[in-house]
């Protein structure tokens, strides 16, 4: 089965080729039959890659150690769910499963096609397949998956203990499906610039891609900070590794897209920034993988360090050289009808808005490239770590926040004083009652509760929007309440799925407050039978179990949870001793509320004295970072929702622009 | 109403400010110093309880702090050990004010760049700088969307 793998993928490798060569070919000369053998190939990269993939999923189920990757990231002991997992454990086996995204991806665009952007297709075709041979040269002569060893060993290494856990099988592949995607509207782009169909057709065709991309980057990374939360027990979900950084650039870029794109389709503005957006996003998602891979900087992630980061440093700038040289080559035609109708008006308050994402996405490039920087210009090594992205990118941060609310209380074209005034009343009274509110409960954090304050500021200009809407066509149709808020929604999923997908960024602000400034947390030994006192808790560590199978040695400690003299629940905080990896980790006990959640760490265990070590952390509010998340979700999938507005107006982008260059807004 | 609104709010910031004047806690060194055992987290919040680097590190601390020593000074100890990487951030001098500058320079730059060009674009508009306020009510230009949506659809 590893032969065919092997043979599939040079195959696929093949075909790659040819379907860039047959695409141009067939473009250039006018030749359909040509470039429907570039849309065929593309097809059957992907059956080869798919057979690929069942390849190395088929050596690591039936536990072929002599295949290398398979002796290397999972064991006979390793539970089916992570030996699955383990095909993106490792190096090379990742490598595989991007491509087989890519060209997943790479297929459902050309199927989305079929009888669509007949100019533009060659050229997207030729740009995914690019970056297919790419990672198919990889997986073919530098990185082999199915590369065997010259023994058979009894056993394997193992998956990386805190790899195996659920959301191992969820987070990578997430983040490689936000990666991935971007590829699509990156190709779109450039097929635009070379074919100068620069109207905002590729805009309009790829808005769902680029949706999607930024959608699985959102939960990507919200995935993996839960992951951190859980598994490495520190009490915190964000540390600011590089690869975590890396995961966060593009996404933050990609906001800004979603954004910035809306004054183009609009006003017909913004249409180099638009691109440089664009290319930005799918650059950062390589420069990513470039430092997960390379170890040029020290990373917690370091299990897949190898050394491909020269391959993916050149394709980098290979991809930077054609897309800002193309871009170049295009400015002329790029010039668009830059007008603001006033400074007072949602355009300009988006302009800001692409300012501050953009320059959190560079601060937070700066501070992990900076250790590169100063090691070249002083020789010296330096870390740049939490301290330097929570003092530099907080403040822009609640920059963003305070945008966000401004957005929606400011309409497009233009805003008068009066009208500024009026909007802002509400939302700036509720803003202060709710850090008022906060104050009172106990969040007396200064800087805690300048977010609290704008996120009551943000949620009362989204909460008057939807009552607006919803007052506005129950006056004009007569409809009741949940009528009229209901077909609101539903006339213009763009608009208010947006407006949703905000109260979750805010819901995750105000969790991320609470448990960065008002966060508690103890660190104890004690006898079994203590108790001791964590904030309003009290525990008592009552008895320790031991358990042992083929994989696990395990030690538990029974910790009940009082309050104010109360038995309300009873923590099971576990060290787990990985034989194969001959690695201990840390199962964290969470009781999580919307208040606050508990969290103990059992630190360390001492069997003659029964002693035991507990880490325990409570944190505030931070439940809402990941009701945050739920809500984001619904409100992308609101905005991603069929619209047939929409429709017609990708209809309208297809033929020939009006004189006067307007499209359908919404 | 809103200038008394942002008064309350000045009022409650410069409130908490007062209030927090807190002494050097161990806590504070801890977060400055990167643990060197490879976690990749601040000594503070490394999770390894035996770890090799972190328990000594926090023991030391806490021994420096109930001394009186000062922040810098504790700091400095460390550095002098094992070099400037244990530093959790860039220092504030020399060419590592760099690290701290760039970002906020850049973020100030595109601000006056977006400011210059939108204030180039509006002048393009000859209503740009109207002082007219608008006539139409939101509800009035929520019916105006909602007409305007209406007739697409039909259409």
């Amino acid at each position: 089965m590893t032969h065919l793998g092997s043979l599939a993928l040079y195959l696929a490798f093949l075909l790659a080729v040819h379907a860039i060569a047959a695409s141009l070919w067939g473009v250039c000369r006018r030749r359909g039959m040509w470039t429907q053998s570039g849309v065929h190939a593309v097809y059957a990269v992907f059956a080869c890659v798919l057979v690929a993939v069942i390849a190395l999923l088929h050596a690591l189920v039936t536990r072929d150690f002599n295949v290398e990757y398979v002796a290397a990231y999972s064991s006979s002991t390793l539970p089916m769910q992570y030996t699955v997992a383990a095909l993106w454990g490792g190096q090379k086996g990742s490598l595989l499963f991007w491509t087989f995204i890519l060209m997943l991806c790479t297929t459902l665009v050309h199927l989305q096609n079929r009888n669509k952007n007949r100019d533009l297709m060659p050229y997207v075709t030729a740009t995914l397949m690019v970056i297919a041979v790419f990672f198919l040269g990889l997986l073919c002569f530098i990185t082999p998956p199915f590369e065997r060893l010259a023994f058979t060993p009894q056993e394997g290494s193992d998956l990386n203990p805190l790899l195996q856990n659920y959301w191992m099988t969820v987070h990578p592949p997430s983040l490689y499906l936000g990666y991935v995607s971007a590829s699509v509207p990156f190709a779109f782009a450039l097929a635009a610039l070379i074919t100068g169909r620069l109207s905002d057709e590729w805009i309009r065709t790829t808005r769902r891609w680029a949706l999607t991309s930024w959608f699985f980057l959102s939960i990507g990374n919200l995935l993996g900070g839960r992951w951190a939360y859980e598994v490495l027990g520190w009490g915190g979900y964000w540390a600011w590794d590089p690869v975590e950084n890396a995961a966060l650039m593009p996404w933050l870029t990609a906001t800004a897209y979603l954004h910035s794109v809306m004054i183009q389709e609009k006003k017909n503005m913004l249409k180099v920034w638009n691109l440089v957006l664009v290319i930005l996003t799918f650059a950062l998602t390589i420069f990513g993988t470039f430092i997960t891979r390379s170890g040029v900087i020290s990373s917690v992630h370091s299990f897949t360090q190898s050394g491909l980061g020269p391959y993916f440093l050149t394709f980098l700038i290979l991809v930077l050289t054609v897309s800002f040289g193309l871009l170049f080559y295009r400015l002329p035609e790029l010039k668009s009808e830059n007008e603001l109708d006033s400074l007072l008006s949602r355009e300009a308050a988006f302009l800001f808005n692409n300012l501050v994402l953009v320059g959190l996405a560079f601060a937070t490039f700066w501070g992990t490239v900076f250790p590169i920087l100063s090691e070249w210009v002083r020789g010296v090594k330096i870390t740049v770590g939490p301290p330097f992205f929570n003092k530099v990118n907080g403040p822009l941060g609640v920059l963003l926040l305070f945008l966000t609310g401004v957005g929606p209380v400011i309409a497009w074209r233009r805003a008068s004083l009066k009208s500024l005034r009026r909007n802002f009343l509400l939302p700036l009274v509720s803003g202060l009652l709710t850090g008022v509110l906060f104050l009172a409960l106990g969040y007396g954090h200064y800087y805690g509760l300048v977010i609290f304050s704008l996120a009551g500021f943000v949620l009362a200009t989204i909460l008057a929007e939807f009552a607006r809407g919803t007052r506005a066509r129950q006056a004009m149709l007569r409809e009741s309440v949940p009528q009229a808020f209901g077909r609101l929604v539903s006339k213009n999923p763009r608009r208010y799925g947006g407006y949703v997908v905000h109260i979750g960024v805010v819901l995750m602000f105000i969790g991320i407050a609470g448990s960065s400034f008002f966060k508690i947390e103890k660190q104890l030994t004690v006898n079994k039978g203590e108790q001791f006192q964590v904030g309003r808790y009290t525990l008592h560590y009552s008895e320790s179990k031991n358990t042992e199978d083929a994989h696990i040695a395990s030690q538990t400690a029974v910790v009940d949870v009082y309050v104010n003299g109360q038995k309300i629940d009873t923590l099971y905080p576990e060290k787990r001793f990985y034989k194969r990896q001959n690695q201990p980790t840390t199962e964290v006990a969470i009781r999580p509320t919307l208040r606050e959640d508990l969290y103990v760490v059992l630190g360390s265990y001492d069997a003659p004295s029964q002693l035991a070590t507990f880490q325990v952390f409570v944190n505030p509010l931070l439940s809402w970072i990941w009701i945050g998340g739920l809500v984001l979700v619904l409100g992308t999938c609101i905005t991603i929702a069929p619209n047939p507005a929409e429709r017609r107006a990708l209809a309208l982008a297809r033929v020939p622009a009006t004189p006067t260059g307007e499209t359908v807004a919404e | 109403m809103p200038s008394k609104a942002w008064l309350l709010v000045a009022l409650l910031l410069c409130s908490s400010v007062v209030a927090a004047a807190p002494a050097l806690t161990t806590q504070e060194v801890e977060e400055a110093l990167t643990c060197q055992c490879g976690c990749g987290l601040t000594v503070h919040s490394c999770n390894h309880l035996q770890c090799g680097f972190a328990t000594p590190a926090k023991q030391e601390i806490a021994q420096a702090v109930s001394e009186g020593k000062k922040r810098e000074e504790i700091l400095a100890a460390f550095v002098t050990r094992y070099g400037e990487k244990v530093l959790s951030a860039p220092t504030t001098s020399g060419f590592n004010l760099v690290a701290w500058l760039t970002p906020f320079l850049a973020v100030l730059v595109g601000a006056i760049f977006v400011s210059i060009v939108s204030l180039r674009w509006a002048r393009r508009h000859p209503r740009a700088y109207s002082a007219t306020p608008s006539r139409a009510s939101d509800t009035a230009q929520y019916q105006q969307r909602l007409r305007k949506d209406l007739e697409s659809f039909d259409a």
